[in-house]
């Protein structure tokens, strides 16, 4: 907890308040200001051609299926979506007997900071030093290279959030990426994309902490520390209003001293960073839900969720996504509760966000097939819910958890051409993605090496 | 079920946007669970079924399989004459699936130390995990639904070379799920964090040239015994000896954990060297050495979709490897990638090798008459005489859309609900009291 340092900078911004409040005309030093973005995207879009998919059985991402479809992709842009598209100029892919989907998204992957070959030096998703790292980003962990990425692509991924792992209660900043290869993060980094603030519950944060003797060692401890930082860093964000108001007031006011932790806390009080909180149990994000409304953020997507089940109106009703496993459970007494049908429980209630997430290497490559174990699995216990409704967990709902639902998670004009070309039903286990597009550039082709990129660590292993 | 629990089905069906439910849904779903309880009957026909037997007579249509008590007794009788008739009406009955290398029944929750029984600082060659099998763990009955029933359970092992011996069981819940205990030996090779995988590969050549040596000395002692008629008994081998004399003799099966291809090949020359019956488990570089396994009649058990370079010894993994490994002629196995609680996933593993290029035949045999013919069990396949562990499918068992419709241990039908049932029950019951009321 870095509480004194910001102490320090109200004293002296405080002092010197006091001082120029008697020196309305004493000239200002230059404005001091923080920069939100220091590693900016270099991303650009792969060589594209303007393309058009005939006759496609499509799900557009919002509900809606078109069988004998058309999709025309201009300039990197969804441009129609229709019956009977005439284009001319354009690349003509016949989708007979194939169906179209929106790209598939992830809001949670380790890729990159928990790479392969899982070796010691490669192990940096999580900064285990103390419970509260609000001050590391995840994308200075990334490693480009892991090969990981290419077996996603393979699947249909072409974004993906990449958070630090769970084992302090504020682990870091996530960083959303475009899945296309690159030497460096920033030439995969969603341009625009909000940063996350990986947050965690439960017994990850108390078992770390609590086996060295230090808070936290229960969840009351995990609540106090998550408090104590919200409380530090509202008076952080009123000592930078303060000064950005007295400096627009012509008063040379002294800024508060930089705080990295505090940044990034004051970046999801000024809703500019979205919460995304690792936390399995009911009882716990509904203590979440009201941790934000006491210090004035949104909780934003809870991330596992075993038991959302238990509480999913409370969930709609506060606006929180939750992204869950169909099917993993039992490796900790919080994952203990779980039901097939979690999903889509939480997703029969209305106003609600329900995402299937992978948190795994081995199962972002299909995350197709998990959305679709819970559809079956869920029809056969009364409901009805149809590879339209489905897909949606895996597309728009996931870039609505990541504030990019403006720009991809869809099948519609004006979108992000992000689309994947599929042999079959997406929702079959014998199903492939043939061609992965990433602003309507192809970036993965099954039948075509050419389009099939590999990691530089595998490049001449025998 | 209960009439509450229809109404919040509906009310969910309604707020998907649906049409709601039916009465012929309702109906469907009753029947179903009524299903689910155990009947026992003296002889069950299972009739117009489609068959997969992996055994000889491949796949028959519109079949008819006899079970009597816990065997299968006739397969197309020219009479049927049963106590209980099913008729599949189309639907395919296959053997039921056999998990293998995995905790089933030594683990309720993997990060609850005490509910952790398949290893042991001091287990050693002669550790039998059997004797902490639970058949009431919540694990059991939710993997059924996955129609699985029956598993091979691989011990963790300790500090010593060897790990214990695995044993089978079936997925019944009975306290009599034990097939056989002590079934083969394993043990872990490979890279280490610390110090070098060849003492490993060592330490075993030794274990058994050691014991070969002092079995050798024993016979020609006994034989000079015999012609002194010293009728003074020879002394008794120990108990690890016994069990490192049962591999020797090909007795029992040697499980080795290894990837690189250096030491699945170390492995070949030692199976050679001692004429062991050695069974390769994970084996990541088996692709890079098809040819040897297969002509070593080596079988393989293995993941079918590990297919990232997780580690150096693992750099070739890729989703076609089963059915590479298959077609070069290695008898394959396929086993769960991590922990026990999504054991049910098998057959979506088997789907995701025969999009891979496998044959859904060989994929099948992979889940069934392999494991049983490793494992020397009495069952695996649709045959005359084998044990009735059967399961029959709404269709393709390897699609996610499938289910278990109803499926036999012993010839005993079985239940696939399992609590995460009774808590969605619990969830989806509208009630003005608690849900902690609904039960």
């Amino acid at each position: 907890m870095q509480t004194i340092p910001v102490k320090l900078g109200l004293i002296v911004a405080a002092m010197s308040l006091s001082l120029t409040a008697c020196l309305p005309f004493e000239k200002q030093d230059a404005k001091v200001s923080i920069n939100k973005n220091p590693f900016p995207s270099t991303y650009k879009t792969l060589p594209q051609q303007n393309t058009l998919f005939t006759n496609a059985t499509v799900l557009t991402g919002t509900g809606q299926r078109l069988d004998n479809a058309d999709v025309l992709m201009v300039d990197g842009k969804i441009t129609q979506v229709d019956v009977g598209i005439v284009a001319e100029d354009v690349l003509t892919i016949n989708a007979q007997g194939k169906w179209l989907t929106p790209g598939i998204i992830d809001v949670h992957s380790h890729l990159g900071v928990y790479p392969s070959p899982s070796v010691e030096s490669h192990a940096d998703g999580n900064e285990m030093t103390a419970p509260n790292t609000a001050e590391v980003w995840a994308e200075h962990s990334v490693w480009p290279q892991d090969p990981g990425f290419q077996a996603a692509r393979a699947g249909g991924i072409t974004s993906l959030q990449i958070l630090p792992g769970s084992a302090n209660l504020f682990g870091g900043r996530g960083v959303t990426l475009r899945n296309v290869p690159s030497e460096t993060m920033q030439g995969m980094k969603f341009t625009d994309a909000p940063y996350g603030l990986k947050m965690a519950c439960g017994e990850n944060p108390k078992r770390i902490y609590g086996s060295r003797k230090q808070q936290p060692s229960t969840r009351m401890g995990n609540v106090a520390g998550y408090r104590a930082a919200w409380a530090a860093a509202t008076e952080y964000k009123r000592a930078w209003d303060k000064y950005n108001s007295d400096y627009a007031a012509g008063k040379n006011s002294q800024p508060p001293t930089r705080d990295l932790e505090l940044d990034t806390l004051m970046g999801v009080l000024d809703s500019e960073i979205l919460v995304h909180n690792h936390c399995y149990k009911a009882e716990e994000m509904a203590v979440m839900i009201d941790l934000g409304k006491e210090f004035n953020y949104n909780s934003g997507t809870f991330h596992h969720g075993i038991e959302a089940y238990k509480i999913a109106d409370k969930l709609a009703k506060n606006a929180n996504c939750v992204a869950m496993w169909p099917d993993w459970w039992g490796f900790k007494m919080e994952a203990y509760d779980m039901v097939e049908e979690n999903v889509a429980i939480v997703d029969a209630v209305k106003n609600s966000c329900a995402i299937v997430h992978s948190d795994s290497d081995i199962t972002i490559q299909r995350l197709n097939q998990e959305a679709a174990k819970v559809m079956y699995r869920a029809n056969e216990n009364g409901f009805a819910l149809k590879p339209e409704d489905a897909i949606k967990w895996i597309t728009f709902n996931a870039a609505k958890s990541l504030g990019i639902n403006d720009k991809t998670g869809s099948l519609a004009a004006g979108k992000n051409a992000d689309v994947v070309l599929w042999n079959g039903n997406p929702f079959s286990v014998y199903a492939q993605a043939e061609q992965v597009f990433i602003d309507g550039a192809k970036v993965y082709d099954r039948h075509d090496e050419r389009y099939q990129a590999k990691s530089d660590f595998l490049l001449g292993q025998e | 079920m209960k009439f509450k629990q229809l109404t919040q089905l509906t009310k969910l069906a309604q707020l998907t946007k649906v049409a709601p439910f039916n009465k012929v849904t309702l109906t469907i779903i009753l029947s179903l669970t009524c299903l689910t309880h155990a009947v026992q009957a003296k002889t069950i026909a299972i009739t117009n079924a489609t068959v997969y037997t992996v055994a000889s007579q491949g796949i028959l249509s519109q079949a008819t399989v006899i079970i009597e008590n816990d065997i299968i007794t006739a397969i197309n009788p020219e009479q049927v004459n049963a106590d209980e008739t099913i008729d599949a009406n189309g639907r395919i009955l296959t053997p039921g699936l056999i998990g293998s290398m995995n905790a089933l029944g030594l683990v309720e929750v993997a990060a609850v130390a005490k509910t952790l029984d398949g290893g042991d600082k001091k287990a050693d060659i002669t550790f039998d995990a059997s004797l902490a099998f639970n058949p009431k763990s919540t694990l059991i009955a939710y993997s059924r639904k996955g129609g699985i029933t029956s598993n091979i359970i691989a011990p963790s092992g300790g500090e010593d070379l060897f790990a214990g011996q695995t044993f089978a069981a079936n997925l019944s819940g009975d306290f009599s799920s034990i097939i056989a205990k002590q079934n083969a030996v394993l043990v872990y090779l490979g890279a280490k964090s610390k110090g070098s995988r060849a003492q490993r590969l060592q330490a075993l050549d030794h274990s058994f040239a050691d014991l070969q040596k002092k079995l050798d000395k024993k016979a020609s002692k006994e034989a000079k015994q015999a012609a002194d008629k010293d009728d003074q008994p020879a002394k008794e081998l120990k108990r690890d000896e016994k069990v490192i004399k049962a591999l020797l003799s090909g007795e029992k099966p040697l499980l080795a954990y290894a990837d690189r291809a250096t030491d699945l090949l170390a492995l070949l020359a030692l199976k050679q060297k001692y004429s062991l019956d050695l069974v390769l488990v994970s084996a990541s570089d088996a692709v890079l050495i098809a040819d040897e396994i297969a002509a070593a009649d080596v079988p393989v058990i293995m993941s079918a979709i590990d297919n990232l370079p997780s580690s150096f010894d693992s750099l070739h993994g890729d989703l076609s490897n089963m059915s590479v490994l298959v077609n070069a002629g290695v008898k394959v196995i396929l086993a769960p990638k991590g922990d026990s609680h999504n054991l049910n996933q098998l057959r979506f593993d088997a789907g995701i090798a025969v999009a891979n290029g496998l044959a859904k035949t060989e994929a099948l045999a992979a889940l069934t008459a392999n494991v049983a013919d490793v494992f020397k069990f009495n069952s695996g396949r649709i045959a005359v005489g084998k044990n009735a562990d059967l399961v029959l499918w709404s269709a393709d068992p390897f699609e996610l859309s499938t289910k278990v419709d109803v499926m036999w241990i012993s010839g005993k039908q079985v239940s696939t609900q399992s609590r995460q049932d009774a808590l969605r029950n619990r969830y989806m019951t509208q009630s003005d009291m608690p849900k902690a009321y609904s039960k």
